[in-house]
């Protein structure tokens, strides 16, 4: 028996081997990806000992433009509501001040919350991590084949699958709440919401685009302008804690400039 | 009087308008963006928290009389980005500062702090990131 074991572990390398050879090969997208989000445009002036410095904000990762990369889909920059509902988001859109969950540290939910800044690509598994000023959100996506819970608790975040189409890393996500919004501008949505994120590489980028179905509120799918994400060094950090400390004074419905 | 108040040319708009996940109400709405004030006292507390920072001080007011005054200012990822952090405001806690801030329209004792001048006589000034050169 023991003279057998050589071969029996030969054979059973080469059998994993075999295995591991048949199965499909998918880019890796574990990595970190650049803070693909405005920042505000001030520059930092320091004066130590009458030396000026001026340190200007690195935006280069800000609205990367994805638009010509091979497999991005045509977009629209806004989404196209029910007639009945336009009052609705008027309105929302009107007074985002005080309405947008996300200015009072509310969860910004998926798609709104963009790109991860980290995924994590394992065999059965994939795993997005976040940095938010709300808590920093990580997601586990199953990529068994497995199909979405049957009664998921309603969540910011939803119920994620997912699965390659070729080299595209395709997520699917159900299991909204309806307390988000999708977007700024009072992009309001149900506990019917469907939004299907399209993950891939284009050379060292990443590129990430989004399509939310919403046949309750939506006239029509909505696909989101593609992002382009650059590779980073930077490690992720814990967000502060959220403090909001404005909502009391303000004194009229201006809307935030971030655009 | 420890502060005082003068017209200040630079648009600090854009010092709030920050990243959609640090989305934050217009400044217009909560600050008088003409007044620019300056106020000198001693540093008492900084809070590095979302969606801005927080530095608290005792100045002196009117008849000098002790004012608690709480200074807000851009995001903790943004001063992350220029090579700033919580250590590098709080080492003066205890100390004599002094900021320059547009204030609160409420008339609360409160402002967007657009300059800070530490102790050792370093200063830090958010200015117009198009223009600085």
């Amino acid at each position: 028996m023991m003279n057998r074991m050589p071969a029996l572990i030969a054979f059973a390398v080469l059998v994993q081997g075999v295995v591991f050879a048949q199965q499909p090969r998918h880019p890796d997208l574990t990595g970190v990806w650049s803070y693909a989000i405005d920042r505000a445009p001030a520059a930092l002036k320091k004066e130590v000992n009458g030396q000026v410095v001026i340190q200007k904000i690195d935006q280069s990762a800000r609205h990367g433009d994805a638009s010509t990369v091979k497999g991005v889909q045509a977009s629209t920059p806004r989404p196209a509501y029910k007639p009945e509902y336009m009052a609705k988001l008027k309105d929302l859109a009107d007074h985002e001040s005080r309405t947008d969950p996300v200015f009072s540290c509310g969860k910004p939910g998926i798609p709104r919350i963009g790109p991860p800044r980290k995924i994590v690509q394992l065999p059965k598994e994939t795993i997005f991590l976040y940095e938010d000023i709300s808590g920093d959100p990580y997601r586990v996506i199953p990529t068994d084949g497995r199909l979405h819970r049957q009664y998921p608790n309603p969540s910011a975040y939803g119920d994620s699958i997912g699965k390659w189409e070729g080299d595209v890393f395709v997520v699917d996500v159900t299991g909204f709440g309806d307390d988000t919004w999708f977007g700024e501008d009072g992009y309001f949505h149900t506990d019917a919401m469907h939004v299907i994120e399209r993950i891939w590489k284009d050379g060292d980028n990443l590129i990430w685009q989004a399509t939310v179905e919403e046949p309750k509120v939506l006239a029509k799918p909505w696909v989101m302008p593609a992002r382009l994400l650059k590779p980073s060094n930077d490690a992720l950090e814990e967000s502060p804690r959220c403090v909001e400390s404005d909502g009391a004074r303000l004194l009229n419905d201006d809307h935030h400039l971030q655009r | 009087m420890k502060y005082s108040v003068f017209i200040c040319g630079f648009a600090v708009w854009t010092l709030l308008a920050v990243a959609s996940l640090d989305a934050h109400h217009s400044p217009s709405a909560i600050f008088d963006m003409t007044k620019h004030i300056a106020i000198t006292g001693t540093l008492t507390r900084v809070d590095w928290v979302n969606p801005h920072i927080v530095l608290s001080m005792e100045a002196k007011g009117e008849g000098g009389k002790v004012e608690q005054w709480k200074l807000e200012s851009n995001p903790p990822s943004w001063y992350k980005s220029v090579g700033l952090a919580r250590a590098d405001f709080a080492k003066a806690i205890g100390q004599t500062i002094t900021v320059e801030a547009v204030k609160a329209r409420d008339g609360s004792l409160y402002g967007y702090m657009d300059k800070i001048k530490l102790p050792d006589g370093t200063s830090y000034e958010l200015v117009n990131g198009a223009e600085a050169k």
